[in-house]
């Protein structure tokens, strides 16, 4: 049976329709790779751009960042100390699921768009301590509405930039290139 | 699909398939499949991925040690001891470390249920570790649930009414407490299976004889130079494990000092007895007579005239009733008598026997050969605990046999059961299950759906400790007054609510003397007012000027305590003078086995549900997950028994299967069997593991009645069965090898 | 292949984390052995698995037996644990670079997203205080809510062993670095020895002979390293104490 498959595939119409299969093939494969790089729904659409460009510290709804492992998310009470005193929370569509969210006293699902990936153990403290920038890592927010990721944060990303940081150091380029220093 | 298209073909076909499917999903970040749910209103000293740290108290037995719980995002993920609480100095014992198992256990009474006595509170699967055992649904909301509580109060006469509990936090015991004397209820009657095997009533009562006065009395260990333990198994689960330890820590420093001696009398040799410089395995009932005819070797080495207490008994007999040899017995005598700080133990199951008070006596009379009441490394009173007038003891097994016949006579017509598993813990032949019918309503406050709760017509379900408030009084193992505070952790993960609360709201409801006797809003009110005399006290770890910032530094510090050493010098001044019982204990059975239960250390009372606690070994053996006879290798050897057969044990009040453990420590004469599993609910860990050893007890009491639970002789029968057990010393059982065929 | 000759015994410390752990006063109670598992999100297996020798701790307490009764004495209880040896025998034999050296910390790494279990390491390690993950235990809900989120969960197919709870060293260190400060001894120690009620374990720098460790070690004076004739450079001392 197969035999006979492959006799057919090696005539000109066999050749077209493995053209179309393959092509077909590839262009799901182009789409579902674009699809799944884009950022993710969030539940509103948040603009980071409006926000920064108040010249809101990234500090002040992620304060986590300074003291722990994890940024955060701002909590919902963060979010309304702010916005309940603004007019436009009242009409605004954009922030229809915040007001709502706020009285009904459900949390707001975000989807985190800045992951490592599994078995990594990431910390922001370090990080901040070590005097590097919230764009560093996550680029421009100013210039972003909804958030998304400037880049894939893989392996090669972190330790391009921890050679880079330690230079000439030896020491810090033994503790900062250590499989232990993320991996436990 | 034709019969001509292989295998391999299709293996290609379904790797290409594989492939695509990989490449579509397999490049997206992992966000895609996340969500992340904020915090609504986050507490202030929050922060997202920081943890928070609250100061609590162990509630996984009646000691109160003071934990420091660490918090991440709402959840509870460890547990640490308390550094500042003069219990345990930031230390825990496995049971501590494994509390998280009983918060976040999988089986636990999710809301309150009016149950139908013997239904099942979950569901059974076949495999505990695959398969879903569902919990039981609440079926009635907690008005309803407080509004039974209150016309079961209303309903009955106070005579009628009864609270048993447990190892329940003893801030509720004070409210039961206050309610009882101001409503006339019957007082609370408390019981734990720890008390019952560490012969709680016994050690009281001969400090009450001897010294005049009742207390639990507080040995020394870290301050003495040589031990001798008769049966005290205080390295274990013996009064105060964790502050025990930190005595024997403190006896073999040794740098400060000579390295102390610590020698252990016991029949089957316990992690205490393993760790002691000598093991003297004593011939069951014998304790008084080797305590007092050490006394008396040492008095006779130190000369003078021999104190009317010592003068009755004859070394050379009580060697050979003893089975040890009277060189020995003179050189144990020796060691006693020359030491700078010698010190006499009682405890466990040399007390748990027909002549326990006998032994008691002897054991603490022989402190005065050392003299060192009420010194460093001697016998001391416990500290009372800040808000406590007199130790009050847990009840003996007589007086439960008691209380289980006025529940069987329909003297009691509504019980109230907290923090306790008497059908599980108290000995069969008590027959406390069936007593139950004797009761109209049994309420049950269990966490857990455990033996008693399954009794039961209403569940209605109290916080874990760690979602608790209360306060728990350190009766014994700290020199200084402790009171341990509890305060929750996290939020109550199902829809429980605090007994306290439950019992204010129902008496508001029942009106009358009952709402005028606890006139609170809610617990945390009840909790101040018990706190608040502290305010006035002096000599405090800390002082406030207000309640409400003294009970802010109550949860910060997690308790209250003070700073001075308030342990109670007994008075001996008559102890010579007394005359003291030598005799031998007797044993109840046929049996040619003399049967020691013990409690088992990492398990206990209320481990068995907690998988890591079950996964642990046990100290001596090295099993996990199971219970075991220990029987020495020569014995075995004689009746043809090696390890993993099963043995039937047959005692005068019933009989047990269960495998073999080839134990070299322990007497040819006596078997011990640890005590800590073989429930029948419970949760799905616990349910049909291993067997309960508390069916073969008799009911026979010592003089101050507590239960002679070693005082019991036993039949072995060959079953010719086989039961692996599962041991980290070996694999030798579960994989077949040389079962039957050693040597 | 070491020539004997070629042997190094550790008479001076080389690594930078160790341990004194006194068998004088460990009791064998196991708080350690349970605050390891709730600490590193160890499984519990069950009790076939268990059984067969599957149970995953990364801590255990050995006794042996002397003599016959009645002259029998239970050996002074060991905890054993991975040594985080200075020469490890472990890390050589691994074909996927899982079990690497930290030249930073001086300890033996365990690299989850790299081993792929072929359990050569275990049969290396002398001391066999590494365990496979056989299967993918399960640990129902709301069991799972105790999860250490410092520590990694690990799945099948997966060796893991003691780590010094080097999250616990990480947390330390970037604390101290924040405060701009260095890690002070005792700061932190290992969830084995916080909970060791009779304080027989002790943990701190080896390699700063200040630290209390390191005053321990030369207090005793008799200390053992297990097995330290295989040059395998332990990082764990003993004290037997008696």
């Amino acid at each position: 049976m197969i035999k006979r498959l492959f006799d057919w595939l090696k005539q000109p119409l066999g050749l077209i329709a493995v053209g179309i299969a393959l092509l077909t093939l590839f262009s799901l494969a182009a789409y579902g790779i674009n699809y799944t790089q884009q950022a993710p729904a969030q539940p509103v659409q948040f603009p980071h751009t409006t926000h920064v460009g108040f010249g809101i510290q990234c500090l002040y709804c992620h304060p986590g960042a300074a003291k722990g492992p994890a940024a955060g998310i701002p909590t919902e009470a963060k979010c309304w100390g702010c916005h309940n005193q603004i007019a436009k929370t009242e009409t605004s569509l954009l922030l229809a699921p915040l007001k709502q969210s706020v009285e009904s006293r459900t949390p707001l699902e975000w989807v985190p768009v800045a992951q490592v990936p599994d078995f990594v153990q990431f910390n922001h403290r370090a990080h901040i301590a070590a005097g590097q920038n919230c764009e560093n890592c996550h680029g421009d927010m100013s210039k972003l509405t909804v958030a998304e990721n400037p880049q894939v944060f893989n392996m090669g990303f972190c330790l391009a930039c921890h050679k880079k940081v330690a230079g000439e150091n030896h020491e810090l380029l033994v503790k900062l290139t250590d499989c232990g220093t993320c991996h436990y | 699909m034709s019969n001509n298209f292989s295998r391999r073909d299709f293996l290609k076909l379904a790797g290409v398939g594989a492939a695509t499917s990989a490449i579509l999903t397999g490049c997206g970040p992992a966000s895609r499949y996340v969500k992340r749910e904020p915090y609504m209103l986050m507490p202030e000293y929050n922060y997202n991925g920081q943890s928070t740290y609250y100061a609590t108290t162990c509630r996984e037995c009646a000691a109160g040690c003071g934990l420091v719980v660490r918090t991440s995002q709402g959840r509870a993920i460890k547990a640490e001891g308390n550094a500042n609480n003069p219990l345990n100095l930031g230390k825990t014992c496995a049971r501590g470390q494994a509390t998280l198992h009983g918060l976040y256990n999988p089986n636990r009474v999710r809301g309150p249920i009016k149950h139908k006595r013997g239904d099942r509170l979950y569901e059974t699967a076949a495999d505990p570790f695959e398969d879903e055992f569902k919990d039981a649904d609440s079926n009635m909301n907690w008005d309803d649930a407080t509004q039974t509580v209150a016309d079961a109060l209303k309903k009955y006469k106070p005579s009628e009414i009864a609270f048993l509990m447990g190892t329940t936090s003893d801030h509720l015991f004070d409210l039961v407490a206050d309610l009882s004397t101001q409503t006339g209820i019957t007082p609370p009657v408390r019981f734990g299976a720890l008390s019952m095997f560490e012969s709680r009533a016994t050690l009281a009562k001969a400090a009450e004889n001897l010294f005049g006065e009742s207390g639990l009395p507080f040995f020394d260990v870290g301050g003495a130079q040589v031990v001798f333990s008769f049966g005290a198994n205080f390295l274990e689960t013996w009064l105060s494990p964790v502050s025990y330890t930190r005595g024997f820590a403190g006896l073999r420093e040794a740098q400060k000092k000579q390295r102390g001696k610590l020698i252990q009398f016991e029949s089957r040799m316990s992690s205490t007895a393993g760790k002691a410089d000598e093991w003297i395995p004593i011939r069951p009932g014998t304790e008084a007579l080797v305590a007092l005819a050490i006394g008396r070797l040492a008095l006779e080495m130190r000369g003078g005239p021999l104190p009317r207490a010592f003068s009755d008994i004859d070394p050379e007999d009580a060697a050979s009733k003893s089975g040890i040899k009277i060189e020995t017995l003179q050189k144990l005598a020796e060691m006693f008598a020359n030491s700078t700080g010698a010190l006499a133990i009682p405890g466990g199951a040399a007390l748990g026997q027909s002549n326990g008070l006998a032994v008691a006596e002897a054991v603490l009379t022989l402190n005065a050969v050392a003299d060192n009441f009420g010194k460093p490394g001697g016998v001391f009173f416990s500290a009372l605990a800040p808000n406590q007038a007199m130790y009050q003891r847990p009840a003996s097994v007589k007086e439960m046999q008691d209380f289980t016949k006025k529940l069987a006579d329909g003297k009691i017509k509504v019980l109230f059961v907290h923090g306790v598993n008497p059908v599980f813990e108290l000995p069969a032949v008590l027959e406390f299950k069936k007593a139950l019918d004797g009761v109209e309503q049994v309420i049950s406050f269990a966490t857990f759906p455990d033996e008693t709760a399954l009794e039961a017509d209403f569940v209605f379900p109290d916080h874990h400790g760690l979602e608790s408030w209360g306060y728990q009084r350190v009766v014994t193992g700290s020199a200084q007054p402790v009171l341990s505070g509890s305060q929750p952790v996290v939020s109550p993960f199902y829809d429980t609510r605090a007994t306290a609360d439950v019992l204010i709201a129902a008496a508001q409801l029942a009106g009358g003397k009952f709402a005028s006797a606890l006139p609170f809003k809610d617990e945390v009110e009840f909790l101040q007012s018990k706190v608040a005399p502290l305010m006035s006290e002096a000599d405090g770890f800390f002082s406030a000027p207000d309640i409400n910032t003294f009970m802010a530094y109550f949860q910060q510090y997690g308790g209250w305590w003070k700073t001075t050493d308030a342990r109670l010098v007994p008075t001996t001044a008559d102890i010579f003078n007394r005359s003291l019982k030598a005799t031998e204990a007797e044993f109840a059975g046929e049996g040619e086995f003399f049967f020691v239960p013990f409690v088992s250390p990492t398990i206990a009372e209320a481990g068995a549900n907690k998988p890591w606690l079950q996964e642990l070994p046990d100290p001596t053996t090295t099993v996990m997950w199971n219970t075991w006879v220990e029987i020495n290798p020569v014995t075995a050897e004689e009746l043809g028994l090696v390890d993993d057969d099963v043995v039937k044990i047959v005692s005068e009040a019933g009989e047990l299967e269960l495998p073999v453990y080839r134990y070299p420590a322990i007497r040819p004469d006596t078997i011990a069997i640890p005590f800590g599993q073989g429930h029948t609910a419970y949760g799905r860990y616990a349910e049909g593991r291993g067997v309960n050893p508390t069916d073969l007890l008799g009911g026979h009491f010592n003089e101050a009645g507590d239960l002679a639970f070693a005082g019991m002789k036993v039949k072995i029968e060959k079953t010719g069965k086989k039961q692996p057990l599962s041991r980290l010393e070996s694999m030798m059982g579960v994989y077949g090898v040389g079962l039957g065929e050693e040597k | 292949m070491i020539r004997p000759e070629e042997i190094k015994m550790s008479t001076e410390e080389t690594g930078k984390w160790g341990m004194v752990i006194d068998q004088d006063i460990c009791t064998g109670c196991q708080a350690c052995v349970a605050a390891c598992a709730m600490e590193n999100n160890i499984t519990f297996v069950g009790e076939k698995d268990s059984g067969y020798g599957r149970s995953m701790h990364w801590i255990r307490i050995e006794r042996f037996w002397e003599g016959e009764y009645p002259e029998v004495k239970m050996t002074p209880n060991q905890p054993m644990l991975c040594q985080q040896c200075g020469s490890a025998t472990c890390e050589p034999v691994c074909p996927a670079f899982a079990t690497v050296h930290s030249q930073a910390e001086q300890l033996n790494l365990q690299v989850y997203n790299r081993c792929v279990g072929t359990r050569y390491c275990a049969n290396n390690c002398p001391y066999q205080v590494r365990s496979f993950n056989w299967r993918d235990y399960k640990r129902p809900e709301p069991l799972s809510n105790q999860f250490n989120p410092d520590v990694t969960v690990r799945r099948r197919g997966v060796m893991e062993k003691c780590t010094f709870c080097i999250q616990r060293i990480h947390k330390a260190q970037d604390t101290a670095k924040s405060e701009g400060r260095e890690v002070v001894d005792g700061e932190f120690t290992t969830a084995c020895a916080q909970a060791c009620p009779a304080s027989a374990i002790t943990f701190g720098r080896v390699d700063d002979p200040e630290s209390l460790v390191s005053q321990l070690a030369r207090a005793h004076g008799h200390g053992v390293k297990h097995l330290e004739e295989l040059g395998t450079l332990p990082n764990v001392t003993y004290f037997k104490g008696g």
